[in-house]
């Protein structure tokens, strides 16, 4: 036997080995079921969709009128896409940098084990319980220019009453707030549970140190719960991404098209139309930028973990 | 350094009265040492001087000038708790200087304070490591070292030593002692363990429930026990205590003995079998089931034994401890 296939052979036989092994046997054991699962719920559908996303299909039969990155090339295009993209982003950057300093000033108020301030933390928390439709319809009650509570509000200003929601410079802004208001405190309690686990004894010590109430927060508890505000900042940024079913019971997209996120955009432009092959590459590319965010939340969080 | 006098100190959580009324005065540069059995108080009390508890009743003096509601960082004490309370994310050099440098001390005096402190307790070379690389020693020393560089008044220990292991535990309680009498500092020291109040202490104050039961030195704790708690409680192994005929015959209600004040022998008065024997090399302990009770016997030296061999003994009389029947000491 020469060298190489005695290597060969050697390797060959370690392998089976490993598979002999308990661990070994344990792997043959649960890895298919989940490598199915996933398979078949997760990454078949991606391929599928961007095999799709390469044709002009309605979604009916077979596709065929291939298209190569033609879909692409009119999503790009497109106006509103980019009006939705911008959207996104806003959604984004108040969700970073106005939804979780709030969860977090909030959370620093209500963390301490009470009776009262269970209750507080029950009440922040009410608004992530109710399904998002539902919230949309309560907040477009809110809006509504003639027999809501903001209408009632301009009227007892003197004011005209305004159609938040049929307004171009006012629709979006209300949408920002209904999501403010609905998942800040899913943030709070994430922060509320990171802050209970940072031992008392910890905070006693900033303050026998001569830390103020501020010092405290800024050097010692926000560090110690760095990786709780490092997940929630991913659940802000990928719920951002995802945001769909506020948006539709508030304003569908309107007025204009002027309020849609990038997936309200492919649901109005791909699904309701019936452009699946479109649907598909808006699908793709938000799918991209998805992936392009865990793996700059995976590198920060090795980063901070050495 | 300072004294510090607590007077007619109470305090309650809700509907439990923890300490009910405290007087106590720690002097200047001495050595103090709060001892007793867990829920006594002692940690309250000295969260209370710490200024982490407010007392509900009672005033505060260090130095001469009353804390009861100043701020803890402002009453120019520090504090090393049980668990360290060493901050994770930081250095142990950050650690050390976090206090100076949240006071905005200039960095040539913050670096000085911060060397000495760490050539006092050989940290130099750890200056740079996080606490999760420390062993329990060295974390035990970090906090300290935070204590000094802020020069206070007075030190607060919380039970340090509980988180080491014994070998680790005697090193420490040797550096401690190293360390007072380097500083010269008033130092109030909390402890359930014996042994670390009779020698660190120049004072040793035993608590029970929330109440003094007696100060003093520990030498005088140990041959004079104001009380029945005191005499059981100071001492390893614990004295023994006889109630009944034995100490009726003395005019006392209990009499106490320590093990090495009863001594075996052909002519002694009383009889008991041995149950068990420990031999520790230079000392043997022996349990005894005796007329009087069970007694526990301590000899010099290892001493050949056997279990249920019949043992014939006697007090030393001018050691024997007479309590009345409310447990206070017979003079």
């Amino acid at each position: 036997m020469s060298n190489a296939a005695s290597i060969r052979a050697s390797k060959s036989n370690s392998i089976l080995a490993d598979l002999m092994s308990s661990k070994g046997q344990a792997v043959l054991l649960m890895l298919p079921p989940a490598f199915l699962l996933f398979t078949l719920f997760v990454a078949l559908p991606l391929f599928d969709a961007a095999y799709y996303s390469l044709f002009k299909w309605n979604g009916y039969g077979t596709p065929t009128d291939f298209v190569g990155l033609d879909n692409f090339r009119q999503v790009l295009n497109h106006g509103i896409f980019w009006q939705s993209v911008r959207n996104t982003l806003i959604v984004l950057a108040v969700s970073l940098f106005i939804q979780l300093p709030l969860a977090l000033g909030l959370a620093l108020m209500v963390y301490e084990k009470t009776p009262a301030n269970t209750l507080f933390r029950l009440v922040f928390f009410l608004p992530y319980i109710l399904a998002e439709i539902a919230s949309g319809l309560i907040w477009s009650f809110v809006f509504d220019g003639n027999a809501g509570v903001a209408s009632a509000l301009f009227k007892s200003l003197g004011m005209n009453p305004v159609f938040i929601l049929a307004d171009r410079h006012w629709a979006f802004l209300a949408i920002t707030l209904v999501v403010l208001w609905k998942y800040f405190g899913f943030h709070m309690m994430i922060f509320v549970a990171a802050l209970q686990s940072v031992p008392k004894e910890l905070l006693e010590a900033a303050r026998l140190e001569g830390a103020k109430r501020w010092e405290v927060v800024r050097f010692v508890q926000v560090p110690l719960i760095g990786a709780a505000i490092g997940v929630s900042a991913f659940f802000a940024v990928v719920g951002s991404l995802q945001l769909f079913d506020v948006v539709i019971p508030l304003t569908n997209g309107g007025p204009s098209n002027s309020t849609h996120t990038i997936v309200t955009y492919l649901y109005t432009f791909g699904l309701t139309r019936t452009r699946i092959g479109f649907g598909s590459a808006v699908g793709v590319l938000l799918f991209i930028a998805a992936v392009g965010v865990s793996i700059f939340y995976q590198r920060q969080t090795n980063r901070g973990s050495k | 350094m300072a004294n510090v006098e607590l007077s007619n100190i109470n305090k309650t959580f809700g509907a439990i009265e923890t300490i009910p009324d405290l007087t106590l005065s720690v002097p200047d540069g001495s050595f103090t040492v709060l001892v007793g059995p867990s829920g006594c108080g002692k940690s309250t009390l000295l969260r209370m001087v710490a200024g982490l508890e407010a007392p509900s009743r009672g005033k505060i003096s260090i130095g001469g000038r009353d804390v009861t509601r100043e701020e803890p960082s402002k009453r120019g004490i520090s504090m090393v708790f049980q668990s360290y309370a060493l901050f994770p994310h930081m250095t142990v050099e950050q650690n050390i200087d976090f206090g100076l440098r949240l006071s905005k001390t200039p960095t040539k005096e913050r670096q000085k304070r911060v060397d000495a402190a760490a050539e006092i307790l050989h940290l130099q070379p750890l200056l740079k490591r996080k606490p999760a690389a420390l062993s329990g020693g060295q974390r035990q020393r970090v906090a300290i070292g935070r204590s000094i560089v802020r020069n206070p008044d007075v030190f607060l220990f919380d039970e340090p030593l509980s988180n080491l292991d014994a070998a680790l535990r005697n090193q420490m309680r040797v550096e401690l002692a190293d360390l007072h009498e380097r500083l010269k500092s008033t130092m109030i020291y909390v402890t359930h363990d014996q042994v670390e109040a009779m020698t660190l202490a120049d004072q040793i104050v035993v608590m029970n429930a929330g109440r003094i039961e007696q100060v003093g030195a520990p030498m005088e704790l140990y041959n004079r026990p104001q009380t029945l708690f005191v005499a059981g409680f100071i001492g390893s192994p614990r004295m023994n205590l006889i109630t009944g005929e034995a100490a009726a015959k003395l005019g006392a209600t209990t009499i106490g003995v320590r093990p090495e004040h009863i001594e075996l022998g052909a002519h002694g008065l009383w009889k008991g079998r041995l149950r068990v024997a420990e031999h520790l090399g230079n000392e043997t302990i022996a349990y005894i089931d005796s007329e009087l009770g069970e007694l526990i016997v301590r000899i010099n030296g290892d001493q050949k034994m056997k279990t249920g061999e019949v043992l014939q003994f006697q007090f030393l009389q001018e050691h024997l401890h007479r309590f009345d029947e409310s447990g206070r000491r017979i003079p």
